[in-house]
């Protein structure tokens, strides 16, 4: 959950000083991390709000965005059955990018489901705590870091860090790559539709991949 | 309240709602179901496929406004490649940090003498 955590930094900040520039009074800008607790929603909402959108396009927008944690919401479900509902709910609640992909492979590969829960709601309180602290920091303090640095960089790196390790199969090769293409031919999709439909698209090819090559591998286990 | 002030709240209430609806949509409906294989092998590829879609327009999109997609010269993804490299072969966000960024650092460097 570490990696997390570094990459919520400069991103909790840029949620901070964006809040601060639109306007948000303090407790706004408190309300918005504590409720809302998406980096990207937070961001867009308050971008639209400067812009003056109209309430229904701020929700639909970052609802849209916010689609991509039904795909986590499913591939967490199963792994969450035998526990009681209130855990469920709260990490539903804790439920974001980086508690995803920090704890996903842990939930998928240990016998131990009561450690990989713990894991995911110890290091999902950290993630919230930390969050409200990095946003009020960026709210108060405004850009505490020159930006010449470009810290805002770590928040794609850490997730290559995760990425990175899950490229081992050909599969997964195959659904990132789709996802890649994907994403960028779909950029001109509004309210940033694009990233769900690229996921939604690699998800697919990734499974057709997979079938795919059972397939091929069955048919040579029957020649011998 | 001014007006503004009650429409912020409200985005943030309705926002907030919303945000928190779809991430117990299948948590909620699903925690207790046997799902189809086909169903659980799909939901294999959500991370990596999901992870490179975010990723992605993060690494592509200048940080200028209207912003836009540039793929060359882009320091950022140049660094971003580096990183994943580094990503597979060690498995630590630690390196996939310092190489990344590094990698940034000096290409800025390079590039603004």
């Amino acid at each position: 959950m570490l990696p997390a955590a570094v990459a919520l930094i400069p991103f909790g900040l840029v949620c901070g000083v964006d809040a601060a520039a639109v306007g948000a009074s303090p407790l706004a800008s408190i309300g918005l991390s504590a409720i809302v607790f998406s980096g990207a929603a937070q961001i867009l909402a308050t971008q639209l709000y400067a812009a003056g959108a109209p309430l229904a396009v701020i929700v639909l927008t970052c609802f849209v965005i916010g689609l991509r944690l039904a795909m986590y919401s499913a591939a967490m479900a199963p792994h969450l059955g035998t526990f009681p509902a209130r855990w469920r709910y709260l990490s539903a609640f804790l439920l974001t990018d980086q508690a995803f992909a920090a704890t996903i492979s842990r939930f998928e590969t240990s016998a131990d489901k009561d450690r990989a829960l713990s894991h995911f709601l110890g290091g999902g309180i950290v993630l919230w705590s930390g969050w409200q602290l990095m946003t009020m920091a960026g709210y108060f303090l405004g850009n505490v870091i020159p930006a010449s640095w470009s810290l805002e960089f770590a928040v794609p790196l850490c997730f290559i860090a995760l990425l990175g390790p899950l490229l081992r199969e050909r599969p997964a090769i195959a659904a990132a790559v789709a996802a890649a293409v994907a994403v960028v031919l779909l950029a001109g999709l509004p309210m940033r539709l694009n990233i769900v439909v690229a996921g939604i698209i690699g998800i697919a090819v990734g499974t057709l991949a997979e079938l795919a090559l059972e397939r091929k591998t069955a048919a040579q286990e029957q020649f011998r | 309240m001014s007006e503004d002030a009650i429409k912020l709240w409200a985005i943030i209430v309705s926002v907030g709602a919303a945000n928190l609806l779809v991430r117990l949509s299948f948590i909620a409906l699903l925690a207790n179901k046997t799902m189809p294989q086909l169903l659980t092998r799909a939901l294999r590829y959500v991370a990596v496929a999901m992870i490179t879609a975010l990723v992605l327009p993060m690494v592509l999109t200048t940080t200028a406004a209207p912003a836009v997609m540039a793929f060359w010269p882009n320091a950022k993804l140049i660094a971003a490649l580096i990183a994943l490299v580094v990503a597979f072969f060690t498995r630590s966000t630690c390196w996939t940090l310092v190489a990344g960024m590094g990698a940034l650092w000096l290409l800025q460097a390079a590039t603004s003498v």
